[in-house]
C-alpha cells in the first residue's frame, strides 16, 4: 500500500522525539560559527582550565574552548555520517540491481564479494588503513563508504529479487519498456522505504564509526571530532577534566545515535506491516 | 441461366445522384437457389425489380437471360418475360393487392392476360394453386383487407407461380411473420423450389440458409462475398459478412447480439474506395482509396483488398516446461501448456475455457509475449514475435496489449491514475505532454471513468475494484491495441460488476474493432461473450469452435462436463461424474483418459489428434460417438420435427 513516510513517522512518538532530536544537531551544525562562544581553533588561556562563565566548559589540553570544539564537531559527524550513509548505499543499490537483474553469473560473483566484505573485520581494517593513508575527512569518507555498503546490498538484492516479479513491471514490459525505464520508474520507487530506512541506520553505523576511529587517533588532527577530543581527554581522565571534557562528548555521540536509531525505528515499524499496529492510508 | 453484368443503377433525387448499385455480376445457373442478403438499403430490392426490367432510374451494364439481353427489351416484350419466365413475389407491405378485387380474381388475372379468355383454365389453375399454398377454399373469395398479412403472402405466391415460370424472384418472402407462419411458409417455398431455379431476397438469414445453396452478400450496392450458404453464414470471410451474422439472432446464439459499429453509408456521398471501410475493423490506407475488385476464391467470390478476415496471432504447438521439485530434491519438469494452438481472426472475441490449472494464464502471457515458450511459435500478423528486434519489438507492444488477472498487481501502487495511463505512451513516445493528457482522458471516457483532475490524481487504492479494472481498461487502450488478451477480467468482481464489465468490453470491442481473447473459467460467461470458444485441459486445446455449435454439440466429454457443471439457478446438487482411472503407461494415450466416462481401450493407447469435425475441432476418438448422443437429445428431437 501507498505509504507517506512523514506523516507515519509524525504520527509514531518515537519518531517524533527522533526527528526533534536530530533536527537540533542540523540545526546547530548548520549555525555553528554563531553559536560558537569562540574560535575552537585559538588558543583562548591557560590550558585545562575548568568551567567559568567566559569557557562555559573549560578549556582542553591546548587552551582551546571545549563548548565551541563540540559545537563545530557536530558539523564534521554529520557531514562524514550523512556523505558516507548516502555514498555506501547508492553502491549497495547499484549492486542490488545488478545482481538481481544481471543473470546468474554477475548474482553469484556480487553475492560471494557481499560475503568476502561481511566476514572482513571492518574496524581492523580501517584502522590499518587509516594509518596507511593519514586520514582527512574525505579519506574517512572514502574508506567508510567502501566497507560499509554489503549488509545494505544484501538487504537491497533480497527485496528487488521480490519486486521484479511484480506484475506491474511485467505490464510495463508489456508497452514495451526496456530494463532502464523499468529500473528508473518502478524498481527504485519500490525500494524507497528500504532504502530510507537502510540510509538512516548507516548514518547511525558511521556516527559510531567515526568516533571509535577518532577514538582511537586515527583521523586528521586539526578537524574538530567528538572521538577525537574524547582520544585527547582520555590521556587526563585522572585528572577532575573528564567532567566537562570527556563526558559531553560521549554523551553527544550517545545523543545522536539514539536519535537516528529513533527514527529508524519508527520507519522499521511503520514499513513492516507486523509492526504495524494500525494502518493508516493517506487520502481516506 | 441468368446473367448480371457489371449492373450499375443510379437514381437523380433532388439532393443529386444516387447510386444504388455499382458494378454488380452475379450468375444463376439453372435450378440453383440463389439468396442475397444484406442490410435494408443495400439495394436488394432494386436489383430484384432491375431484373423484372421495373426500375425507375438509369440502368447501365448487362443482364442477359438465357443469352438474351434483357436491358434492351422494350416494354411490350416484357410482359411474356414477366409473367412465362420471370416471376417475382413481391415484398407484402399490405399493398400489394388491390383491395376491391376478390383473392382469386387477382390470381387469375395474369394467366388471363396471357392466354386472353380462357377463364375456366384460369379458375381451375388459380384454385389449385391457391389449395396448394395452404389456403381454404373460403379465402379464395375474400378481399385482401380481410386476409392475414400470412394469408395475403401466400395469395402472393400463387399468383406468382400461376404461369409456372422458371425463375422465381422471392424478395423478402418471410419478414413481418410471425415464427410459426414463417415455418410454414419455408416449408411450402422449399417445396416449390424443387422444380426452380429461385433468387431470395432477405435480411432474414434464417429464411435464406433454408431456401438457398449460394448466397451473395450485398453492401451499399457492391456485392461483397458470395459462396455456399452454409459455410458463407457459419464461416463468413468478409468483415462485412461478418458483422451481419454477428447481428442476428437465432434460437442457438448464446452470445450477446452486437450491432455493426459506425452508421450505414449515405448512397448520395458514397464513401471513396471500399465502401464498407469506415466500418472495417481491419481497414488500410488502401481501402479508403481503391475499390476492391470481387475476386474469385475456394468456393466463392470475395471483394477485399486484405483477402477477407486476416489471422492476427497465431501460436502453433506452443509448450511451456517449467521445472519444479521432484522426489529427493531431484529437479522434474511439468508442461503448464503442452502443444496447445490457437488463431485469433480480426475483430472477434475468443473465450478460452478451462479449469484453473489448465494453463490459460501461460497461454495468455505466451501470446502476449511476456513469456516466451520452449517450444513452439507465435505469429502476430505472420511475424514470429519473440524474434522481433528494435523498433518492431516496440511497434508489436504498441498493438498487443494484455489485461492482467489482478488489477491490484498489475498496477504500480506509487503512480497516480494519470500517470497509470499514459505510462504506455510515455514508454512508446507516443506524441507530447498535451496530447498525451487528451489520449488518457479519452481512454479513461471510453471506459466511463471521469477524466477531472481530482479523479486523475487518485492513487489505485483510493479506487474500488471495478474502477481499478476499468484504469487497467483505459490503460491498455489508450494506445488503440489490435489485439486485446484478457486473463479473467471479472474474477474478483461480483456478478453486477462483472456484468458491466463484460458488457464494457464487448462494446469497446465492437467499437473500437480490436480482437479480444478472453480468458475465463466460467463457461456460461464465455458463451455469453465469445464468437468462438476453445476449451483448454492440462495444457492442451480438446475442443475448439464457434460459441453456439460448441454448446449445442460439446463434442469432447470435457466440454460436455463443463457444460453440465457451468452455473445456474437450479437447487439440485451437481453430480460431479468425474471418474478416475488408471492408465496402463503414464504419459500416453489421452490426457482426459482418466476422467472419461466414455474412454475406451484406444483411448489409453494414443493421444487424439485435434480434427476437423463440422465447423468445430476437437480432439477425442470417441467425438462421434458423442455427437450421436447429441443427435438423440429427445430436445432437440422435437425442435427438429417442428421445422
Amino acid at each position: 500500500m501507498h505509504i507517506n513516510y512523514w506523516t507515519e513517522l509524525k504520527r509514531n512518538k518515537f519518531g517524533r522525539i527522533g526527528l526533534i532530536m536530530v533536527s537540533i544537531l542540523v540545526l546547530v551544525a548548520l549555525a555553528a560559527p554563531f553559536l560558537a562562544p569562540h574560535n575552537p581553533w585559538v588558543y583562548q588561556g591557560q590550558p585545562l582550565t575548568p568551567p567559568s562563565e567566559e569557557y562555559i566548559l573549560g578549556l582542553n589540553d591546548i587552551g582551546q574552548d571545549i563548548l565551541s570544539e563540540l559545537i563545530y564537531g557536530t558539523r564534521t559527524t554529520l557531514l562524514v555520517g550523512v556523505s558516507v550513509a548516502v555514498f555506501s548505499t547508492l553502491i549497495s543499490l547499484a549492486l542490488a540491481l545488478a545482481a538481481a537483474l544481471g543473470g546468474r553469473i554477475v548474482d553469484r560473483i556480487i553475492l560471494r564479494l557481499i560475503d568476502i566484505m561481511l566476514i572482513l573485520p571492518v574496524f581492523l581494517i580501517a584502522i590499518l588503513v587509516a594509518i596507511y593513508f593519514k586520514p582527512g575527512v574525505v579519506t574517512i569518507i572514502i574508506m567508510l563508504t567502501l566497507l560499509l555498503w554489503p549488509p545494505g546490498a544484501r538487504i537491497l538484492r533480497a527485496q528487488t529479487l521480490s519486486l521484479k516479479e511484480r506484475q506491474h513491471l511485467t505490464a510495463a514490459s508489456s508497452f514495451g519498456a526496456g530494463k532502464g525505464y523499468i529500473v528508473y520508474r518502478h524498481l527504485i520507487p519500490d525500494l524507497y522505504p528500504l532504502l530510507t530506512v537502510n540510509l538512516i541506520q548507516m548514518v547511525r553505523r558511521t556516527v559510531f564509526m567515526e568516533a571509535g576511529l577518532a577514538f582511537l587517533g586515527i583521523f586528521d588532527p586539526t578537524q574538530k571530532s567528538w572521538g577525537l577530543m574524547i582520544h585527547y581527554a582520555s590521556e587526563f581522565i585522572f585528572t577532575g577534566a573528564w567532567k566537562w571534557w570527556l563526558l559531553p562528548p560521549g554523551l553527544l555521540i550517545s545523543y545522536t545515535i539514539i536519535g537516528f536509531a529513533l527514527i529508524g525505528y519508527a520507519l522499521e515499524s511503520s514499513l513492516d506491516p507486523r509492526l504495524r499496529r494500525n494502518i493508516h492510508y493517506v487520502g481516506h | 441461366m441468368l446473367d448480371i453484368n457489371n449492373l450499375k443503377v443510379t437514381f437523380d433525387t433532388r439532393m443529386g445522384e444516387v447510386n444504388v448499385l455499382n458494378q454488380v455480376s452475379l450468375k444463376i445457373a439453372p435450378g440453383e437457389r440463389v439468396g442475397i442478403i444484406g442490410e435494408s438499403g443495400s439495394g436488394k430490392t432494386t436489383l430484384a425489380l432491375s431484373i423484372m426490367g421495373l426500375v425507375q432510374g438509369q440502368v447501365q451494364g448487362s443482364i442477359k437471360y438465357r443469352g438474351e439481353e434483357l436491358l434492351d427489351k422494350r416494354e411490350e416484350d416484357w410482359e411474356k418475360i414477366r409473367s412465362k419466365k420471370i416471376s417475382m413475389v413481391f415484398q407484402n407491405t399490405g399493398e400489394m393487392l388491390n383491395p376491391v378485387y376478390t383473392l382469386l380474381d387477382q390470381v387469375m388475372e395474369p394467366y388471363l392476360k396471357v392466354n386472353p379468355g380462357k377463364k375456366k383454365e384460369a379458375f381451375n389453375r388459380a384454385s389449385n394453386l391457391l389449395k396448394k399454398v395452404g389456403l381454404r377454399e373460403d379465402h379464395f373469395y375474400a378481399y385482401p383487407f380481410t386476409l392475414s398479412g400470412g394469408e395475403v403472402q401466400r395469395g402472393l405466391i400463387a399468383m406468382a407461380l400461376i404461369n409456372d415460370p422458371e425463375l422465381l424472384i422471392l424478395d423478402e418472402p418471410t419478414s413481418a411473420l410471425d415464427a410459426l407462419t414463417r415455418a410454414e411458409l419455408i416449408r411450402l417455398l422449399d417445396e416449390i423450389a424443387q422444380n426452380k431455379t429461385i433468387l431470395v431476397i432477405s435480411h432474414d438469414l434464417s429464411t435464406v440458409i433454408k431456401l438457398t445453396r449460394r448466397t451473395a452478400v450485398l453492401y451499399a450496392g457492391s456485392i461483397m462475398e458470395t459462396g455456399p450458404t452454409e459455410s458463407l453464414l457459419r464461416e463468413p470471410k468478409h468483415p462485412y459478412s461478418r458483422a451481419l451474422v454477428r447481428a442476428y439472432p437465432t434460437r442457438t446464439t448464446v452470445k450477446d447480439l452486437q450491432g455493426i459499429r459506425g452508421e450505414f453509408p449515405s448512397l448520395v456521398e458514397p464513401p471513396s474506395g471500399c465502401p464498407f471501410h469506415p466500418r472495417c475493423t481491419q481497414a488500410l490506407e488502401k481501402c479508403s482509396q481503391e475499390k476492391p475488385c470481387l475476386v474469385e476464391a475456394e468456393e466463392g467470390a470475395l471483394a477485399c483488398h486484405r483477402g477477407g478476415i486476416i489471422t492476427l496471432l497465431r501460436g502453433e504447438n506452443l509448450v511451456r516446461r517449467f521445472p519444479r521439485q521432484g522426489k529427493e530434491g531431484k529437479e522434474i519438469y511439468f508442461n503448464a501448456v503442452d502443444g496447445a494452438g490457437v488463431t485469433l481472426k480480426e475483430g472477434e472475441i475468443l473465450a478460452l475455457v478451462g479449469e484453473s490449472g489448465s494453463g490459460k494464464t501461460t497461454l495468455a502471457h505466451i501470446l502476449a509475449g511476456i513469456n516466451q515458450p520452449t517450444e513452439g511459435k507465435v505469429y502476430f500478423q505472420d511475424r514470429e514475435i519473440y524474434s522481433l528486434k528494435g523498433r518492431e519489438k516496440k511497434d508489436l507492444r504498441r498493438r498487443l496489449q494484455i489485461l492482467f488477472q489482478n488489477p491490484q498487481e498489475a498496477v504500480s501502487h506509487r503512480m497516480m491514475v494519470h500517470d497509470l495511463v499514459e505510462e504506455p505512451l510515455e514508454i512508446q513516445g507516443i506524441g507530447d505532454k498535451e496530447t498525451r493528457v487528451q489520449g488518457v482522458k479519452e481512454a479513461l471516457g471510453l471506459v466511463g471513468l471521469p477524466g477531472d483532475s481530482f479523479f486523475l490524481h487518485k492513487y489505485p487504492h483510493e479506487l474500488s475494484g471495478g474502477e481499478l479494472q476499468r484504469v487497467t481498461i483505459a490503460r491498455a487502450l489508450v494506445m488503440k491495441p489490435k489485439v486485446l488478451i484478457a486473463d479473467e477480467p471479472s474474477a474478483s468482481l461480483d456478478a453486477s460488476v462483472q456484468a458491466k464489465m463484460l458488457k464494457l468490453l464487448m462494446h469497446l470491442q465492437n467499437e473500437q474493432g480490436f480482437a479480444l481473447f478472453l480468458i475465463t473459467h466460467d463457461l456460461a460467461l464465455a458463451g455469453k461473450v465469445g464468437d468462438r470458444v476453445a476449451v483448454m485441459f492440462l495444457g492442451k486445446i480438446v475442443e475448439e469452435g464457434p460459441t453456439s455449435e460448441v454448446f449445442r454439440f460439446p463434442l469432447h466429454p470435457y466440454t460436455e462436463l463443463l457444460l453440465d457443471m457451468a452455473p445456474s439457478l437450479e437447487r439440485e446438487v451437481p453430480s460431479l461424474r468425474r471418474t478416475v482411472k488408471l492408465k496402463e503407461e503414464e504419459g500416453k494415450g489421452c490426457p482426459y483418459y482418466a476422467h472419461c466416462p466414455y474412454s475406451t481401450e484406444l483411448c489409453s493407447r494414443e493421444e487424439p489428434p485435434l480434427k476437423e469435425k463440422g465447423f468445430q475441432r476437437v480432439a477425442c476418438h470417441r467425438a462421434a460417438a458423442l455427437e450421436k448422443k447429441n443427435n438423440n437429445n429427445s430436445y432437440y428431437k422435437e425442435i427438429k420435427k417442428v421445422l
